[in-house]
């Protein structure tokens, strides 16, 4: 009898302990999120999407500002998966590279903007919440997180052309270098 | 030329629904607009100008449902944007507001578009052609004033009967040049409807994504702790995340090409190996300076399962598709490696205090 009692309980606990869990997270991680999902969905919503659209036609031109800059405000106003759209505005062959920093893009900065990525925010907060545990500030590491992210973002961008050009040797396709004028 | 013309609505910045096409015909021919107590919306005359739609201004008069071809609202999510859809009239809403109010149910993406403006308004397809170049240039002149006023005056004459019940609007709708007082309405109005539908969104975002992950990870968390695989997990996962050259082989491990696609999915998988890092963080097993190339190192796969539809968003080519799943899988698996050295490098100082 005992054996069963001590069974049950065990099992019980373990989704007690799950609980427990939950409703740290939720009256933890939830409000804070909340409000800065908010303001920036309203940002986003005032600025529009035009102006992105516009900074992105300025940006192909550069390494800088094609693996760094763009990504990097697509992330911010656009969010996941859509700030991969701006990726329409490149020339072919900087389309894999587009995709590979700003993808990149939409988790390094999700530290301080939440908002970016909210589905897979646990990357960062899962990882976060240790921060947390032991009592320090998380702020350090969501900044570094995302100047970090800056560099490596644009260093992975810039890198996939190297392994574009690979590719096309490989499979004997050459990529337009050139925008496509009339779309 | 047809009198009536096709035209097409795409929802704007924030917007839901759409993209709705309207084909006006001679009985459904009328757009009515509902909107800043009975100021036109900016994007009337555009959609006059293309479509040759009469316009009713729906705080002035009412007008025979079957004759509407088009509501325009500028509802910020109560109870207007949901009426007419339900009624199956084509709506456009000239706020960012997607499904909600007591008739969310009936707003959908075949009858509603909203965030309209006068950029998202376009002759269908196959009627451009119809339109010369030159009536064009005209109309843009000066004619859309013109064409609004004849078309009203016209409407007034035939088919309007007034209502009047509607006091306050009328008086107001009445002002040819809207008052500062109306403009600091309409704007006050537009700024709460476009936070009230952020806040909106915001909810919809943590009911569907965060909290159902939070919950699942939740469990998970208490039966892998309250089971004592816990423990076992540590023993396992400390070695490996708990110094730099650990971090450095699970980095290389999850971005080798191939593997890296299947680790992708959801990010579930990073997910859930973040969050028992973060646990034994917590325990101090790990220190909190590896936070940061903890971060990179699960992360390596980031996104290689999502090649193909990333770059279908950027309206990509099917070579570059092709060429592109394989190389943003080698340049993975390039640089992961050298993310988790930069974040480790920058890590120093962080946290030891």
């Amino acid at each position: 009898m005992d054996f069963i009692v001590n069974l049950a309980s065990g099992f019980m606990n373990l989704f007690t302990l799950g609980g427990e869990q939950f409703m740290s997270w939720v009256t933890g991680i939830i409000p804070t999120i909340l409000m800065l999902l908010v303001l920036m969905n309203a940002i986003i919503a005032l600025a529009g999407q035009e102006r992105v659209n516009k900074l992105a036609t300025i940006c192909t031109s550069n390494p800088l500002l094609r693996y760094a800059v763009l990504p990097f405000v697509s992330a911010f106003m656009l969010g996941n998966p859509m700030a991969l759209s701006m990726g329409k505005f490149m020339p072919e062959f900087y389309k894999p590279c587009y995709y590979a920093s700003a993808t990149c893009h939409c988790h390094t900065n999700s530290g301080i903007f939440p908002h970016i990525n909210a589905s897979e925010i646990f990357i960062y907060l899962g990882i976060a919440n240790g921060i947390t545990t032991l009592g320090l500030d998380t702020t350090p590491l969501a900044i570094c997180y995302l100047l970090v992210g800056i560099v490596c973002n644009f260093i992975s961008g810039w890198a996939t052309e190297i392994t574009t050009k690979m590719v096309e040797k490989q499979q004997g396709v050459h990529l337009s270098r050139e925008l496509k004028t009339a779309a | 030329m047809a009198k009536y013309r096709s035209i097409k609505f795409e929802k704007g910045g924030g917007g839901f629904g759409g993209p709705l096409l309207i084909t006006p015909t001679e009985k459904r021919n009328k757009v009515m607009f509902i909107t800043g107590g009975g100021a036109e919306p900016e994007c009337l005359p555009k959609i006059i100008e293309l479509s040759g739609l009469v316009p009713v201004n729906g705080f002035q008069t009412n007008c025979p449902e079957d004759e509407l071809a088009l509501v325009i609202i500028d509802c910020g999510g109560t109870l207007r944007c949901g009426i007419y859809p339900q009624k199956r009239i084509p709506t456009i809403n000239t706020n960012p507001v997607g499904k909600s109010g007591p008739l969310a149910q009936f707003i959908t993406e075949d009858i509603y578009v909203s965030s309209v403006t006068s950029r998202q308004i376009s002759l269908a397809e196959g009627e451009e052609a119809t339109i010369a170049e030159s009536s064009r240039a005209d109309v843009e002149a000066e004619g859309i004033t013109k064409s609004i006023e004849s078309a009203s005056s016209e409407n007034q004459s035939e088919n309007v009967k007034f209502t009047a019940d509607k006091k306050v609007s009328e008086t107001l709708a009445a002002q040819k040049n809207k008052s500062i007082v109306t403009r600091i309405g309409l704007v006050a109005g537009k700024f709460v409807a476009t936070f009230n539908q952020a806040a909106r969104d915001a909810i919809q975002t943590c009911i569907t994504t965060l909290l159902p992950f939070m919950a699942f990870v939740s469990m998970l968390i208490g039966i892998i702790n309250g089971s004592g695989f816990g423990d076992a997990f540590a023993s396992l996962l400390s070695p490996l995340a708990g110094n730099i050259f650990g971090l450095l082989i699970l980095g290389i491990i999850c971005s080798i090409p191939g593997l890296s696609a299947l680790l992708g999915p959801g990010a579930v998988i990073a997910q859930i190996v973040g969050t028992l890092i973060g646990t034994e963080i917590g325990k101090g097993n790990i220190a909190p300076q590896l936070a940061l190339p903890a971060l990179f190192a699960i992360n390596t796969q980031g996104a290689c399962d999502f090649i193909p539809v990333g770059l279908g968003l950027a309206e990509a080519e099917t070579e570059t598709v092709e060429v592109g799943v394989v190389s943003v899988m080698y340049s993975r698996f390039a640089t992961g490696w050298l993310r988790v050295l930069i974040a480790y490098l920058a890590s120093f100082g962080l946290y030891t205090a």
